[in-house]
């Protein structure tokens, strides 16, 4: 694994001693307390009220549009980071600047066009 | 950072008619978002005629002023050769035919997100709502179309695929009448079609791993080269085959096209099946003919099969549907088949010319036989919309003589009968492929041309010879567009059938310098 | 020698959970499979030498696309349930022998294949500078076409979600005034007054009235009119009072 990957070996560490605190907290937590379930207990919390039925809900059509939108935003970003080594690369610059915000101009549009249907109003 | 970057060049002359559309379709997206909706359909007809008809003058000025290119464009994405701009014109002819069917708003929903026979969708209705985003999708489609048969490598026939059908899926389920069955046939497409892009994409995958590149000609010549790896060139060939003819409807792979024709608003319908059609044969033989050409010994008999059953299946399955546009839809991959006996018609670059000048010709006289005979589908009418059903159609030349006349001639235009365009088109694939040594496919495709007139005759004598039912369906007078639509796509029909030559002559000329690499 | 230990290990992860994502009979269940599967094959791409095409297979398909997965199967709502008729007789055992053999050719085709040691893909990208900036100069040269048609793809999905999901107001919202006046012009008497508006008690020990009139008797608290019984303590209405010594009694019973 070096190379490439070898350069973030210190952001793992760091993750991982991160995870360890806070397992190793909980863990603690964990050994220390008294542990007595009751059905009660192991109940959902919902305020104090009892839950009743399936805890599924059907949630409208409408908010598709979000996560779509969403979408859209994640796809223009994974093409901006390429994009964004290079760009200061000689030969690059004006050109695939151009280029980039022609893509995302068009994509923008999508986002005007949602804009313009009240989609990101509240009703 | 060691090299440094080459700007690309873009040949924005030659792309011009594909930047018009999707340019067009961008302003058509602008003016969805900001006109007032009662001014969006004045100004969305206008610019779907204008870019259209423009993008046709474009390839008219790039073949008579600039000349036919012989270099890809575009990097070498987009082949902007002979054939491709006679596909390109004869997509735009039959796009804009289409579209003056489209703009008859009584085929599409007025409120699409609406569930079907609830209290919002008669609001809606009353309202006179309707969804003019048809036209930005339906261009999007047409430049989806334009780039599908000119794309020069695999990644961009990929994306012009793609933007080719995802407008065509979601138009699929937007009519007006009978919705449910609409929006079936628009899930059925989008997952058949989801699935064969999934093959196609699959077969790229593998014949990357062959060749090293995803170009048609770089495929071409890594055939040569390559040892070794045979499996995974068969292999993705078979796959990308499948892609392909899963779009052109032929044999195994047609199982969508019936129930998509006659789920779709009719308008769309006539789109898909003149030009999605026209667009897919040019993929089509621009992936076997070009990056596969050397390959026609392993992939010609299997496309003979596939020719076969197609010819086959499409005429006799004809026989036993008792709606028109199923009906339609089966003629349409026998016709399908038909046109598959003129691709596997190669040989030397002269016969390849031959062959391709008749699929060339075969493409534009169906496209527009096939708009003109949905367009009087459109027209006849019960209580409950279209109608569909062919006992409806009974004695329907004795309600409206002139209709079910033009509409006996298109049937007769589909069988090839001689006068009709359709017997020069038959007649051009046929002949190419009798002299390509394909003689025992043109045997079988003649026959089921005669078991599919059969059928067309069978229509044309309910028409004309049994007793029309006293509660029969009504004509509906048809609007400006679609009286048009029959008028042009008649006279078309006739014309090609009396005096096909200049026409021909055309195609020959397109078919004559072959695809660039 | 680490990436064939990477690649068999997740071999069998993502392969089992492919298998879950068919055979599990609850959406949620496929949806984080193939969660699962997404994720090891993004972990293939980071040893065979791709760190970006990892980096986006996480961003874009673990991430968003999966949301787009949950969201559409959280339109499903709890009741439906697939149906399992098959209208094509034998349809899923051919089904099933196609697919068999269909993976076997894959898998004899590909193992007949002769291949030559991997040359992996620092070399091609290491001219470029890395491989992120050799993805850049294809993208915005060779392939910048694709790349442009390809945002006509995000507009027109962008048209599809709006014109198939979103409902457009056809008359414009009616606000809080309008609704008021409607429902006074309506002929009904306007609304009822919401519960307690005529309450002259606010208190635990006094019996609530039922929309008639009459008293409720589910509202008497008992340890309270027993305390007020014995107390003599009685509210001035009548039917009140009665209901109280009522509960008592009933309880004494």
């Amino acid at each position: 694994m070096g190379g490439y990957f070898g350069s973030y070996a210190l952001v793992v560490a760091l993750f991982a001693i991160g995870v360890a605190v806070v397992a190793g907290a909980l863990f603690l937590n964990r050994m220390l307390r008294p542990t007595r379930l009751t059905p009660d207990k192991l109940l959902t919390y919902e305020c104090g009220v009892d839950p009743v039925g399936e805890g599924w809900a059907q949630s409208q059509v409408r908010y598709y549009v979000f996560t779509y939108l969403y979408v859209v935003f994640a796809v223009d970003a994974v093409f901006l980071f390429p994009w964004a080594t290079v760009y200061a690369a000689p030969g690059f610059g004006m050109t695939t600047l151009v280029e980039m915000f022609l893509f995302l101009g068009f994509i923008a549009l999508g986002i005007v066009y949602a804009w313009r249907k009240r989609v990101l109003a509240w009703t | 950072m060691n090299n440094t970057f080459q700007a690309p060049t873009i040949e924005y002359g030659q792309l011009a008619p594909l930047l018009l559309v999707f340019g067009a379709a961008v302003v058509g997206v602008l003016i969805e978002a900001f006109a007032p909706r009662y001014l969006r359909k004045s100004f969305q007809v206008p610019l779907t005629f204008v870019s259209l008809l423009g993008a046709f003058a474009l390839i008219l000025v790039q073949v008579f002023v600039s000349g036919v290119p012989t270099a890809p464009a575009a990097m070498g994405a987009v082949a902007v050769d002979g054939p491709s701009l006679f596909i390109w014109g004869v997509i735009l002819i039959l796009a804009a035919v289409s579209v003056l069917l489209i703009t008859d708003d009584d085929h599409f929903v007025p409120q699409a997100a609406a569930v079907p026979g609830s209290a919002e969708e008669d609001d809606a209705l009353a309202e006179g709502a309707a969804h003019t985003e048809v036209y930005p999708l339906v261009l999007f489609a047409v430049g989806g179309m334009l780039l599908f048969a000119a794309s020069n490598d695999l990644l961009m026939m990929f994306v012009a695929l793609e933007v080719m059908s995802l407008p065509l899926y979601l138009l699929c389920g937007l009519a007006r009448r009978r919705r449910l069955l609409s929006q079936e046939a628009s899930v059925k497409y989008f997952l058949l079609g989801a699935f064969s892009s999934g093959f196609f994409l699959y077969g790229m995958a593998l014949i990357y791993g062959f060749a090293g590149t995803v170009d048609l000609a770089g495929i071409s010549r890594a055939l040569g080269t390559v040892s070794g790896q045979d499996p995974l060139l068969l292999i993705g060939t078979a796959l990308l085959g499948v892609g392909l003819l899963f779009k052109i409807g032929a044999a195994p792979f047609q199982a969508w096209k019936p129930d998509v024709y006659q789920g779709a608003p009719t308008p769309i319908t006539a789109l898909m099946a003149s030009g999605t059609l026209v667009a897919a044969f040019g993929a089509l033989l621009r992936v076997f003919w070009v990056a596969l050409g050397n390959l026609d010994w392993d992939w010609r008999p299997v496309m003979w099969g596939v020719a076969i059953l197609t010819m086959v299946l499409g005429a006799i399955l004809a026989i036993t549907q008792t709606d028109i546009k199923r009906m339609l839809a089966y003629s349409s991959i026998a016709h399908a088949g038909f046109l598959l006996v003129g691709v596997i018609a190669t040989g030397d670059a002269r016969q390849n010319a031959d062959a391709l000048s008749g699929i060339l010709f075969y493409l534009l006289v169906y496209g527009i036989t096939t708009v003109g005979a949905f367009a009087v589908v459109t027209v006849v009418r019960d209580a409950g919309g279209e109608a569909g059903h062919l006992s409806r159609w009974a004695g329907l030349g004795k309600r409206a003589p002139a209709l079910a006349g033009v509409f006996a001639f298109f049937l007769l235009a589909f069988a090839g009968i001689p006068l009709t365009s359709g017997f020069f088109g038959k007649y051009a694939v046929f002949a190419a492929a009798a002299t390509g040594g394909a003689l025992p496919l043109v045997i079988v495709g003649v026959v089921s041309s005669a078991v599919a007139a059969f059928f067309y005759v069978r229509v044309i004598v309910l028409m004309f010879f049994s007793e029309p039912a006293a509660d029969g369906p009504t004509i509906a007078v048809p609007s400006m567009g679609t009286a048009a639509v029959v008028t042009v796509a008649a006279a078309a029909t006739v014309v090609l059938g009396v005096f096909p030559e200049p026409v021909l002559r055309l195609a020959d000329q397109a078919a004559s310098t072959l695809f660039i690499r | 020698m680490g990436e064939t230990i990477t690649f068999w290990v997740l071999a069998v992860v993502s392969v089992s959970a492919a298998l879950g994502l068919v055979f599990s009979r609850k959406a949620v269940y496929c949806a984080l499979m193939l969660g699962v599967v997404m994720f090891s094959l993004a972990v293939l791409y980071a040893v065979q030498d791709a760190p970006f095409l990892a980096a986006v297979q996480i961003i874009v398909y673990t991430g968003a696309v999966m949301m787009l997965f949950l969201f559409v199967l959280m339109l499903v709502g709890v009741d439906s349930s697939d149906s399992l008729v098959e209208t094509i007789r034998g349809q899923r055992f051919w089904a099933l022998v196609a697919g068999l053999a269909f993976a076997a050719l894959v898998g004899l085709a590909i193992g007949n294949t002769i291949v030559g040691p991997a040359a992996g893909l620092a070399g091609a990208t290491q001219a470029a500078g890395g491989n992120v900036p050799a993805l850049a100069q294809l993208i915005f040269s060779r392939y910048v076409f694709a790349f442009e048609v390809a945002s006509a793809l995000l507009i027109t999905a962008a048209l599809g979600a709006m014109v198939l999901a979103h409902r457009e107001r056809v008359r414009p919202k009616p606000t809080q005034k309008e609704l008021a006046r409607a429902r006074f012009f309506s002929g009904y008497a306007p609304s009822l007054p919401g519960p307690g508006t005529y309450a002259r008690n606010n208190a635990i020990d006094m019996p609530a009235l039922l929309p008639d009139g009459s008293v409720s008797r589910l509202s008497v608290n008992r340890v309270i009119a027993r305390h007020d019984v014995d107390d003599d303590h009685f509210p001035e209405d009548a039917k009140l009072a009665d209901a109280i010594r009522q509960a008592v009694e009933e309880e004494g019973k």
